[in-house]
Formats: structure tokens, C-alpha cells, sequence
């Protein structure tokens, strides 16, 4: 196992507020990681200390073995990376971008390639004055690929843009990673980054909760759900609540199955209370409600802890 | 460095403003020498020769405003983090905007010297001999280089203090209104300030002082004495001054979280 990214005792305050707590956490090369988290719990610190962005109090940071801070850049040479929104100058085309930031001219058939992927012929070389959120969105997504990155850090890549563009995302986001790239992806849309990512890292006000990979924890967490829509929701939801089945927290209709007896059992129950049944669905474990369990359990464990100290 | 040095070039060149502002420039310098030939009596073609058709001061506005804006446009438009997050480290990436504007003021420096030359061959052959003296022992065309070589260092002295500004303030408005107001404050307070010198000597020590290095090399009879200052003593405290400032902004860029 080779690491392409290691970060070990990140501590990070800004003034008197302790924004990071002794984050360690490794990244091996080619997978594709989930940097998830609540707002605030400090994903783009976490990203921004990795590309020497923000000076920090302790820890130490390598990419492939070299370290990197504020200071010194050298190992960032195999680095691309969107951090929160791209930075885009608007009296420059888009092309002019990817020349700008693009290390030497032999690149100019992958920077073709890459507009071809994400489709942005039609206006590349068009000053970015007039391009649409998703358009500089795209571009910025652009610009982290465009010198042959072995590591690409991206904050919220999905952010504004449509459902063929963020297909078009994921198809080049896993062709650069059928390559050797290796990402550290951030983001709350967490279907798409269900589809996406090999590893995930869960923090939470600025600590690291687990680091996981997407099975496991689909695996660990990812009960099966029975959805189910009926004439009449609310009361169903009532009976079925009585009837002590074990339901999310959603005000949606959807039992939590703890065996294969559950789901006949539901709709006995709601057939006898004369309730008609207009659709079931059997759910698979999801990242969402994985990821707000173990959450949810991660917080109580605070809790208690402090409670106890 | 080079491959920086050029990104900011390439920059300057695809802004609009680069080429309006060029073009503005010329025009100016034509219309100050056709004023010059229309009217020499009330636009001396000597001195309207000297101060460049009127270049001068526009060049310092032009490189006030370039030199707030290539750092806080970074920040503006986001492209900071794109900037730095590079290989390069954050001293190269300052570093080459320093240089990118040392060419830009060259550019500035040539091109209007060179059409004020050309103006000059035009309209006034058989009127103005370059070669005519300026008094004090040196031709019209010497002193002319000479305070354009004056004025260039004093223009860095402003500068150096609007990066520094550009870097704490991150805004241009801040940065430019103090370069502008640096720029005639010297005109207004010269008199305070020789005041000032009299009573207590040290303070002719201040950055003020300085920025009158071009007027102290156009009349040096009447600056030597009211500032109790040689002309090489104002263009040391030029170049100490420029490196603090230009050092206090390095300081700022470098530690600054994104
Ligand atoms: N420049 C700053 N000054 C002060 N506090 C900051 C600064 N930047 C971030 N913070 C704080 O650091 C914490 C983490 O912020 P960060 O932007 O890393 O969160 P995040 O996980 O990216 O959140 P989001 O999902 O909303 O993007 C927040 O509490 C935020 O208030
Ligand atoms: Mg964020």
C-alpha cells in the first residue's frame, strides 16, 4: 500500500477558535476518497492546509513523501485542485485559462481532450465574462486537470451544475482515475458521491469521525428500507408507528427492515387497518442515512464523554 | 520565474483597459505638442517637451492603478488560491508581479519617450534643439533623462507602497486613493515640510521628502537648501524606502490565509 497523501496532527485555529483537532488521516494512491462532513466541520480547511494555502499550528502534511507548507510548494507540482468556487478571470476565454495555468504548450491535445469531456466547445473560447455558474464550474473543474495531476483535491465539484453535466463530471472524475489519479472529493450531494468514491472520511466540527470505505460503512450502517406510499400517510405512519416498527426519522413513510419478516409483516399490518397501499419500495442502504447515523451515534458519544469528564 | 513573469504579462495584454489606456496616452502626447505648436507661448515647447507632452503624470496614474490592481484582482476574482496553490512558492509569485510591473513602467517609459521624440522630429525640427541648455550646465535632452529617471524611482517609491497597501487591504480603492494622494500631497505640503526640516533636521529623513527627488533634480538651486539634502542622499532614501515597503508587503502576502 502506497499513500500519496498523508496528513498527521493537523491542528488549525483561526484566532481563538479551534477549527481542526489533531486530523490525521492517509489517502492511497488512485482511489477516489469522500471528504464528507456537516457545514463548517472543516472540509476546505482541511483542503486549503493541504495545498499550503493557510498557515496552520501543528501537524505535518506529505504528498508523496515530500512535505508541504505555506512556505514550501514543491511537492503541489502534481497537484491540481477547485477549492469552494473556481477562480476565474473574466476578461480571459476559457481557453486562455487553461493556457494561462497549463505547464508547457505540449499539453494543448489534453486540454482539447478534456474540453471534449466535459463538453465546452461551444463556448471555450468565449471571454468567461458571459458564461453561466455551471460553465465557470466546469471551467474550474478543467483547470485542476489540465496539467496531469496525480492528486486532485476538489471542495463541492457538483455545485451548479446540471444532470448531464455532472454525469459528464463522474464519467471524467473515474477515466482520470482508471489512469492513477488519485481525488480527495468534498461534497454534500451525497448519491452522486455514493457512485463516486472508494474511501470516505467523515468529519465533524473539525475531527476526524472515521475513516471508512464506502462498503464498509454502506455495509455497517445501511439497514434496508421499505418505502412505502399510501392513500393515506399519515395515518399509516400512526399504525405502523404503534404497531412498534422501526421508522426514520423523515416524515416519510418508510420503515426501517431489521429482518426479511419485516416487509410482509408491514403490509399485513397496514392491509388489516384498511389502509390501501398505492407503491412499496425496498431501499438499499444509502450514504445519506449511513452517514447521519453514524453522526448521530458520534454525537451522542461526545456527549457522553463530556458528560462524564 | 520567466514562465510567471509571462502568465502576468499575459494577463496585462489580454485586458481591454491595457490597450485603451495605450491609446489614450499617445493621443494626449499628439495633443499637448499640436497645443505646444499652436500656442508656444502659453505651452512652452521646452518644457512641454520635458514633461514628455504631458505623459508624465498620466504614466503615474496608469502604474497606480496596475500595481493595486495585479494583486487585489487576484483576490477580486477569486484566482488567488488558484494562483498560489501551485508549485511556486508565494515569495516567486509576488516577486513576479513586481517584475511584471517593473516591465510594465518601462513599457510606459519607452513608449511615451519615443513618441514625444517622434512629435518633436515632426513639429518642432527648427523650432527646439534638444541640444539647448537647460542652465546648470546640462542640455534640455540631458535633463529631461535625468528627471525621467528621477521621476521613475519616485514613481517605485509609490508603488512599493501601494503593493504594500494592495496586500493588506486587498482592495484597490484603498491602494490607489493612497498612491494618488501620495502623489500630490508632496506638491501641497512641500512647504510644511520645509518648515518642519528647518526646526528639526531628522525629518527631512521621511518618505515625503523623497518623492521631491525629480523636482530636486530639475531646480536644485532652490530644493538643495530648503531641504538640507544632496540629490544622492534622496535617491539612497529612495531605494531604503522602496525595499521596506516592498519587504513590509512581502510580509503580509506570505502569511496571509486564504
Ligand atoms: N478565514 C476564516 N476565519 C475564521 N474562521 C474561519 C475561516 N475560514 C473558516 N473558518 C471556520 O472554520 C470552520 C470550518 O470551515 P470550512 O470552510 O472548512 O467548513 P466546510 O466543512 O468546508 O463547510 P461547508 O460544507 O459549508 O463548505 C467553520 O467553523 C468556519 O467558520
Ligand atoms: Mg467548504
Amino acid at each position: 500500500m502506497s499513500s500519496i497523501l498523508s496528513v498527521q496532527n493537523l491542528n488549525k485555529s483561526f484566532g481563538n477558535k479551534h477549527v481542526l483537532h489533531d486530523v490525521s488521516f492517509t489517502v492511497e494512491k488512485g482511489h477516489i476518497v469522500g471528504l464528507v462532513g456537516p457545514n463548517g466541520a472543516g472540509k476546505s480547511t482541511i483542503m486549503k492546509a493541504i495545498l499550503g494555502l493557510i498557515n496552520y499550528q501543528s501537524g505535518e502534511i506529505k504528498i508523496a513523501n515530500q512535505t508541504v507548507t505555506p512556505a514550501s510548494h514543491a511537492a503541489l507540482s502534481k497537484v491540481g485542485a477547485l477549492i469552494e468556487y473556481p477562480g476565474i478571470y473574466p476578461f480571459l476565454t476559457g481557453w486562455d485559462h487553461l493556457q494561462l495555468f497549463a505547464d508547457g504548450d505540449h499539453q494543448l491535445i489534453h486540454i482539447q481532450e478534456i474540453i471534449s469531456q466535459l463538453n465546452m466547445d461551444s463556448y471555450i473560447k468565449r471571454k468567461t465574462k458571459g458564461y453561466s455558474l455551471g460553465m465557470k464550474q466546469k471551467l474550474g473543474i478543467a483547470l485542476a486537470l489540465v496539467n496531469f495531476p496525480d492528486l486532485v483535491i476538489l471542495d463541492e465539484p457538483m455545485n451548479g451544475l446540471d444532470p448531464e453535466a455532472t454525469k459528464d463530471l463522474r464519467d471524467l472524475i473515474i477515466s482520470e482515475s482508471q489512469r492513477g489519479t488519485t481525488f480527495l472529493i468534498s461534497s454534500h450531494i451525497l448519491s452522486e458521491l455514493q457512485q463516486l468514491a472508494s474511501d470516505l472520511l467523515i468529519i465533524d466540527q473539525g475531527a476526524i469521525v472515521q475513516q471508512t470505505t464506502m462498503h464498509q460503512l454502506l455495509a455497517s450502517q445501511g439497514k434496508q428500507t421499505i418505502m412505502l406510499a399510501t392513500n393515506d400517510d399519515k395515518t399509516a405512519r400512526q399504525i405502523l408507528k404503534k404497531a412498534k416498527f422501526k421508522m426514520t426519522a423523515d416524515p416519510r413513510l418508510e420503515v426501517v427492515a431489521t429482518d426479511d419478516e419485516t416487509m410482509p409483516q408491514v403490509l399485513r399490518t397496514l392491509v388489516e387497518a384498511d389502509i390501501e397501499i398505492m407503491d412499496v419500495k425496498r431501499l438499499e442502504g444509502n450514504l445519506e442515512s449511513s452517514l447521519l447515523e453514524v453522526l448521530k451515534q458520534y454525537r451522542v458519544a461526545q456527549k457522553l464523554a463530556k458528560e462524564q469528564a | 520565474m520567466g514562465t510567471l513573469v509571462r502568465q502576468e504579462i499575459f494577463k496585462l495584454t489580454r485586458k481591454k483597459s491595457t490597450w485603451i489606456s495605450t491609446g489614450f496616452l499617445v493621443a494626449v502626447e499628439i495633443l499637448f505638442a499640436i497645443l505646444s505648436k499652436v500656442y508656444p507661448k502659453t505651452f512652452v515647447p521646452a518644457s512641454t517637451f520635458e514633461s514628455l507632452y504631458f505623459a508624465r503624470p498620466i504614466i503615474i496614474f496608469y502604474m497606480i492603478a496596475a500595481t493595486a490592481t495585479i494583486i487585489t484582482m487576484e483576490f477580486q476574482f477569486g484566482t488567488m488560491k488558484q494562483v498560489l496553490y501551485r508549485r511556486y512558492s508565494r515569495g516567486q509569485i509576488l516577486v513576479s508581479k513586481w517584475l511584471a510591473m517593473l516591465l510594465y513602467s518601462v513599457y510606459w517609459y519607452i513608449l511615451s519617450l519615443g513618441v514625444a521624440m517622434l512629435l518633436k522630429l515632426m513639429l518642432f525640427r527648427h523650432q527646439l534643439s534638444i541640444h539647448q541648455s537647460a542652465g546648470h550646465g546640462l542640455s534640455i535632452f540631458a535633463q529631461s533623462l535625468e528627471v525621467s529617471a528621477a521621476t521613475f524611482i519616485t514613481l517605485w517609491l509609490l508603488l512599493s507602497l501601494v503593493f504594500l497597501l494592495a496586500n493588506l487591504f486587498t482592495n484597490s480603492a484603498a491602494a490607489v486613493s493612497v498612491g494618488i494622494i501620495g502623489y500630490f500631497a508632496t506638491n501641497i505640503v512641500t512647504q510644511l515640510l520645509t518648515m518642519l526640516i528647518q526646526k528639526w533636521d531628522w525629518t527631512k529623513w521621511n518618505p515625503l521628502t523623497m518623492l521631491l527627488y525629480p523636482q530636486m533634480l530639475a531646480h536644485p538651486g532652490v530644493y538643495q537648501p530648503l531641504l538640507n539634502m544632496q540629490a544622492w542622499q534622496m535617491l539612497l532614501g529612495n531605494v531604503i524606502y522602496i525595499a521596506l515597503f516592498l519587504w513590509a508587503g512581502y510580509k503580509v502576502f506570505t502569511q496571509r490565509n486564504l
